[in-house]
Formats: structure tokens, C-alpha cells, sequence
């Protein structure tokens, strides 16, 4: 399946025309991402809580990370509106809400999002980027002091990486 | 634009164009080595996950560089280009290609599969032909490639295995888990004979390269002690000593031209960083791109002397093409249930698992009938930390998060560990498995980007669910748990082969025994798009032993004038 339909397939709006157009520009890209990274942070902190087992969203700079990733050269770009409009689609499902309920009530909204083909692929979406950063090397800005290879006692190899993404 | 002048030009500088500029620097002859990826030298690698195993880091942008996949949907063929589905058909991209990514795992193939129709006759819907060249012709350079590339490995008598001319391999293997006394016991039990796989790392020092240093993080990284035997390390660093190579890195390769009829002038290339076009001449050029990538450039390298592709009078070119067919399986070694060895053993990080089945490579059974079956490979699951996390999010078609997940990563890390297998059958070649350029897609250099139809025969699936029964009785011996296999028709983008056969017909084969083009006398295919059937194991052994065969003829050529 191709990877725009996927992305969209199930969405109440789609890849909206106004992002779609957005894509070279910088500063309005910034803007949006801007607009939901609270509801991103949010969403990370209620799939990563605190009291687990492997550390918290909270405790770990995972939508630092997330930002700081999506917007990185090496990241697809689709995938970066994706991310944007996902969460744009939650606020609107939960009439601009969701950083504000209850723990009980973000769960139903998640799990009701879930329902969605699109909503689920998100929620997949934000949590690969949050492992990615919990448990990539540090120099990422994310698994602070190794506390996510730690958790899962699993370290990464020999020589680390001196710089983030091969720069030489 | 420039020119400069070389005996021997070679597009690519992976396995099998590393193998050639090695054995031609040390003949003596200047070679340029062109090679579109960027180089990363030994001490520069490191084992960043998100940067070599999740990211296009060292493989192309594919919005920039992609292809196109030719699927059957509803019974028609249709082109999807991998930047929209994500599929990268790209392998290593930097000086020494993939052969610096690679596990290592290698098998020389069979006398048999040298003569695969011969011995085993037509397949309806299969392309099958015997090899222009013998098992022993291949021979003398399968033992220079284990020398040169440091194949290490300990030699046991098999009914599969095939002869050698040398009484062992150069060094002992690498240091192995103890999972190996679990396997070797277990394949006993059900009277299976359990082999040492040859691995191209060195367990000793060698030269400039070091040993292995078990880093828990070889296959899709570079090495960082020199142990593993990729091109770069092994090949081309000694063909550099010898001041005969120029080596091109950030050099891309749009089309070769051949003025006239039989004769490659020049290539004309352009230096990825600065975007400045050059042509370059040579005696002899050498295409090692990787299989679907040299059709490619050949079939882009088309003038009025060659309408249809440069070396493709046969309209062979870009048939053919074939991949490795088989699949994987995998199961759960608990602490609890573990027996025969301590799981504190099982859970040391960094040894290898160095067990390979040839028992089934050839199948000749009262009931399940005569075929040509495969090998199979064992192997820890990767220990990526970031993709097995993520692999071990979901139950039931939902995600688990909160505290449950961080429950389940623990439980999944810590009390247990994957030992997975790997099965390598032959991928039959067929009329829907080609490479040719896509009409509309480009590159971002301009240059028309290849269209790879992918389908499979049915009797490939039948051979690797045929293994993976046997395979799975052997994790179930081992006492694992949530034991599982795939055999899939998709094909693996990391071991592709075929596209430009060769073959003594110069009307049903693009080249000649020696990898020489029909056509064009001075131009070569080095890289594994020789192969017309690629036997049951990994390609990287034959790629590097065929690229010294072929060496030593250019070699022969150039000092006869």
C-alpha cells in the first residue's frame, strides 16, 4: 500500500491542504509543530508514566527528542506531517482538551483513538519515536544517564557514536 | 570536464569490485574505483542504532534515489516507488558497500548447484540452466576469498559440504555462545548433523585488521577492529598500499559511453558533493554496482550502436534477476524452562552462534520426494535495543502502554532471550523477476531509475516451509517457547543476484564465461548479476570468489596488450 493512503486511510480530514503546502516552509512547519507539542508531550507521558518499570516520558526528554527527530534531514517527511496532524486530529476529537483530562479519561480517548485505522497507526507512530528515544544512545538527548538500556539491562555497542547521525 | 586515463575503471566498490581492484593494483595496472557512497573509515564507525539500523544514513535519501516495485494486485502488475513505500532496495551505500554490514555468514555453494538443471531438470514456469563453469574452476578462488577476506571456520566432513583444496580454514572460529552445546545437543536428538558456520570475521589478528572484539553489534554495523571481511578493509586498503588505486568516493556513475560499437570510452560521473560532471576513460571498465544497479546502468548506457542497453544484443539484460527465497523462525529460550546450560551463560553478550543445517540442502526422500532444498543459519535475534523494544508493544492487535509495558519490556529482556534461524533456498529465476527502467521516474541526477518486478515461483515457499517444519522441531528440541516461522514470497533486498547471466550463448547471455560482455570486449560485470541460479546459501563468499576469477582474466588481458 502506498504510504500516503496508508497514512491518511480513516482520518476525519486527511493530510490537510494547508500542512500538505507547508512542506518547504520552515517556519510555518515550525509553528505547527509548536501548536501540538503539548499534546504530543502528553500523549508520551500517559503511554511512559511514571512507576513503570522502564523509565517515565517525563523523566526522559522524549518530546525534546521527538522534535528534535522528526525535524532532522533523515527523517521522512510525510511521516513528519503525519505526526503533526495526528495530534491535530486528537484535539479536535477531544474538542481541543486532551492535555487537560483526567489519566482515566486520556485513556479512553486513546483507546477510542485507537479504534481508528488512523488514529492507531499515530499512537504507533509516537510510541516508536518515544522508544526510539529511550533507548538510543544518549547523544540523542534522550535515555538520560543510559536509564533506558539500564531498565531493560541491554547496553548499546562499542565504540558510541561521538556525534548524532554519523556526522563526520 | 576532465579525463583522466586508467587501465581499469571499476563502478562500485563493494565485494566483488574491492576482489577486482585488489587483484589488479597488486598486478600492477592503475585502477579508479568510483564509488557513489561517502567513506567512513574504520575508526569513524560506531554502533549508533537510530543512525545505521533506523535511519537512511548510509543508504540514499529515497525521495531523492529510489525505485520503482512491480507488485501483482488483482492479477495486474503495479509500480509502487519505494519512497512511498518505504522499501528500500538499497544495500550499504559507502566505500565497501554492504559487505561492511553484513553477519558475516558464509557458504561456499555446491558442485550441484553449478549444474542445478543437469541434476535436477526443468521446473515449469523456471528459467534454470547450467553454469558455463564448474564447481572446480570456482574452487582455487572460493579458498583465495577465505585467505584474503579471512573466512574463519572449522572444517567438517559433510554429505553437503563441498570440497576443498586446502586441508582447513585459515583461523579457528570466533568465540561461540553456549546456546551452541543447546543446539548441537538438540539437532543430535533428532539425528540432524549441526555444522560450524564459516563467518567472514577474523577470530585473530590478521595484517592491519584486528580480532573481533564481540561487540554484541556486528550485522548492519561497521567494524570497528578491522575483524569483519568487508571490501574496504580487506581488499581495498591493501590495493591502496600498492599506490595503483584512485579511490572516488562520492562518485555517482550516470551512464557509461561506448562511441563505438565494441568499446567503452568513457564513464561519465558526478561528484555527489559539488554536483560537477566529469568523464572518465580507462582500458577496461569494471561494473560492480550490485545486481539490479548495474542492469540498470547498462540498460541507461543505451546509443545508436546499442538501442536496447550497452551489452544487451541477447535482450537479456535485467532478466533474471533473483533473490535468496526462504524465510526466518524464531523462538523464546525462558529462564525457567532454560535446561543443559545456565542462563546466565546464554545471556553473555557479543558471541556468536555459529551453527548452520546443511542436512537438507538436498532432499531425497521416499515420500517427500527428490528437490533441491537450502541451508539454514542460527543466530541470536538482533540485538537492537530500540527494535526490539518496539517489537514487544502490542498484544491482540492493540498497543500496550503504561505500566504493563514496561512490565512486558523487562519480562522480555531479562528472563529471556530469541535464538532465531534463517533459511536459504534457491529463488528460482522466472520471466516476472527483471529489472528494467522505470519510463517515468527519475533520479535526482536525471538519470532514469530501475523497476524491479519481485515475483516469486510457487516452489520456492514449498522448499522453505518445507525446512522451516524441520527447523521449528529443532527450537522445540532446544526446549523454546513461542516458536514461530515465515516463509515469505517478498523478496530480501539485501541478497539479489542475476540480471546480466552468463553464459557461453551470446543469444541467451549477457556475458561470457569469464564475466566479459558478449558484445563489448572491454567491459565487465563483476558483481553477482553473473549468476544464473544462486544456489542455497548467501551470495557473499561466490560474489568475492567469482570478482577474483574475474581479476585474474583481466590480469591475463592486460598482459597481453
Amino acid at each position: 500500500m502506498k504510504r500516503r493512503k496508508f497514512l491518511i486511510l480513516g482520518s476525519v480530514f486527511g493530510l490537510s491542504s494547508s500542512l500538505l503546502g507547508k512542506k518547504n516552509n520552515n517556519v510555518v512547519f515550525s509553528k505547527s509543530l509548536k501548536s501540538v507539542e503539548k499534546t504530543i508531550q502528553s500523549v508520551q507521558q500517559h503511554l511512559f508514566p511514571e512507576g513503570s518499570k522502564i523509565p517515565s516520558a517525563r523523566s526522559m526528554n522524549v518530546t525534546q527528542f521527538l522534535l528534535e527527530t522528526i525535524t532532522h534531514p533523515s527523517y521522512d517527511k510525510d511521516i513528519r506531517l503525519f505526526v503533526i496532524e495526528g495530534a491535530e486530529e486528537l484535539e479536535s476529537r477531544e474538542e481541543g482538551k486532551f492535555t487537560v483530562l483526567s489519566e482515566k479519561e486520556k485513556e479512553r480517548a486513546l483507546r477510542s483513538y485507537e479504534e481508528t485505522h488512523y488514529g492507531s497507526n499515530w499512537l504507533s507512530r509516537i510510541m516508536t519515536l518515544t522508544m526510539e528515544g529511550m533507548f538510543s544512545d544518549p547523544i540523542y538527548g534522550s535515555n538520560v544517564k543510559e536509564a533506558g538500556w539500564k531498565a531493560l539491562g541491554s547496553y548499546g555497542g562499542l565504540p558510541r557514536p561521538t556525534t548524532r547521525y554519523i556526522k563526520l | 570536464m576532465t579525463s583522466r586515463k586508467y587501465d581499469v575503471v571499476i563502478v562500485g566498490s563493494g565485494a566483488s569490485g574491492g576482489a577486482v581492484a585488489y587483484t589488479l593494483c597488486k598486478a600492477g595496472y592503475k585502477v579508479a574505483v568510483l564509488e557513489k557512497g561517502r567513506l567512513i573509515k574504520r575508526d569513524e564507525f560506531s554502533k549508533d542504532e537510530l543512525a545505521y539500523a533506523r535511519r537512511d544514513i548510509v543508504t540514499p535519501n529515497l525521495f531523492e534515489e529510489y525505485h520503482t516495485i512491480e507488485e501483482k494486485v488483482e492479477g495486474k502488475w503495479v509500480a509502487t516507488p519505494t519512497y512511498d513505500s518505504g522499501w528500500s532496495f538499497w544495500n550499504g551505500n559507502i566505500v565497501g558497500g554492504s559487505s561492511n554490514l553484513m553477519s558475516g555468514m558464509l557458504h561456499r555453494m555446491h558442485p550441484d548447484d553449478f549444474r542445478l538443471k543437469s541434476k535436477y531438470g526443468e521446473i515449469k514456469g523456471a528459467n534454470i540452466v547450467d553454469w558455463p563453469i564448474s564447481y572446480e574452476e570456482m574452487e582455487p578462488y572460493y579458498a583465495l576469498a577465505e585467505e584474503l577476506v579471512g573466512i574463519t571456520g572449522k572444517y567438517e566432513k559433510h554429505l553437503y559440504e563441498p570440497p576443498r583444496s586446502t586441508p582447513d580454514f585459515p583461523q579457528p572460529p570466533t568465540k561461540e555462545n553456549v546456546v551452541v552445546k543447546l543446539i548441537d545437543k538438540s539437532c543430535k536428538a533428532l539425528d540432524i548433523v549441526p555444522l560450524v558456520t564459516p563467518r567472514a570475521v577474523l577470530s585473530q589478528d590478521k595484517g592491519h585488521r584486528n580480532a573481533c572484539y564481540y561487540s554484541n553489534f556486528c550485522g548492519s554495523y561497521g567494524c570497528s577492529s578491522g575483524a569483519k571481511g568487508s571490501s574496504r578493509e580487506a581488499l581495498l586498503k591493501p590495493a591502496l598500499a600498492t599506490g595503483n588505486l584512485t579511490l572516488m568516493s562520492n562518485t555517482y556513475v550516470k551512464y557509461l559511453h561506448a562511441g563505438k560499437k565494441d568499446e567503452v570510452e568513457y564513464a561519465v560521473v558526478v561528484d555527489t558533493v559539488t554536483g560537477k560532471e566529469q568523464k572518465i576513460s580507462a582500458k577496461i571498465f569494471v561494473v560492480a554496482a550490485q545486481a539490479h544497479e548495474s542492469a540498470r546502468l547498462l540498460l541507461n548506457s543505451s546509443n545508436k550502436h546499442h538501442p536496447h542497453g550497452l551489452a544487451n544484443s541477447s535482450g537479456e539484460l535485467g532478466k533474471n534477476l533473483i533473490f535468496s527465497a526462504g524465510g526466518s523462525g524464531q523462538g523464546e529460550l525462558h529462564k525457567e524452562s532454560l535446561k543443559h546450560i545456565k542462563f546466565e551463560d546464554l545471556m553473555t553478550t557479543g558471541l556468536f552462534v555459529n551453527r548452520s543445517i546443511l542436512d537438507w540442502y538436498f532432499i531425497d526422500h521416499w515420500w517427500d520426494g527428490t528437490f533441491k532444498g537450502g541451508s539454514v543459519e542460527f543466530m541470536f535475534e538482533h540485538q537492537n535495543i530500540i527494535s526490539r523494544a518496539n517489537k514487544n508493544n502490542e498484544e491482540d492487535g492493540k498497543l500496550v502502554w503504561g505500566k504493563a509495558l514496561g512490565e512486558r519490556l523487562v519480562e522480555r529482556f531479562i528472563q529471556s532471550k530469541s535464538i532465531r534461524f534463517e533459511i536459504f533456498n534457491d529463488w528460482l529465476p522466472n520471466d516476472d523477476c527483471f529489472v528494467s527502467l522505470d519510463e517515468t521516474h527519475k533520479d535526482k541526477y536525471g538519470m532514469p531509475v530501475g523497476k524491479l518486478r519481485v515475483e516469486a515461483h510457487p516452489q520456492d515457499g514449498k522448499v522453505g516451509k518445507y525446512i522451516a517444519k524441520k527447523c521449528e522441531k529443532v527450537l522445540e528440541e532446544m526446549g523454546a517457547k513461542n516458536i514461530y516461522s515465515s516463509i515469505s514470497s517478498a523478496p530480501p533486498q539485501n541478497l539479489v543476484a542475476g540480471g546480466c547471466r552468463f553464459g557461453d550463448d551470446p543469444k541467451t547471455s549477457v556475458l561470457n564465461k569469464y564475466c566479459q560482455s558478449h558484445d563489448v570486449s572491454n567491459l565487465f560485470v563483476a558483481d553477482a548479476s553473473f549468476m544464473p541460479t544462486g544456489g542455497s546459501v548467501p551470495y557473499t563468499w561466490t560474489i568475492y570468489a567469482n570478482a577474483f576469477r574475474v581479476g585474474d582474466h583481466i590480469v591475463e588481458q592486460l598482459s597481453k596488450g
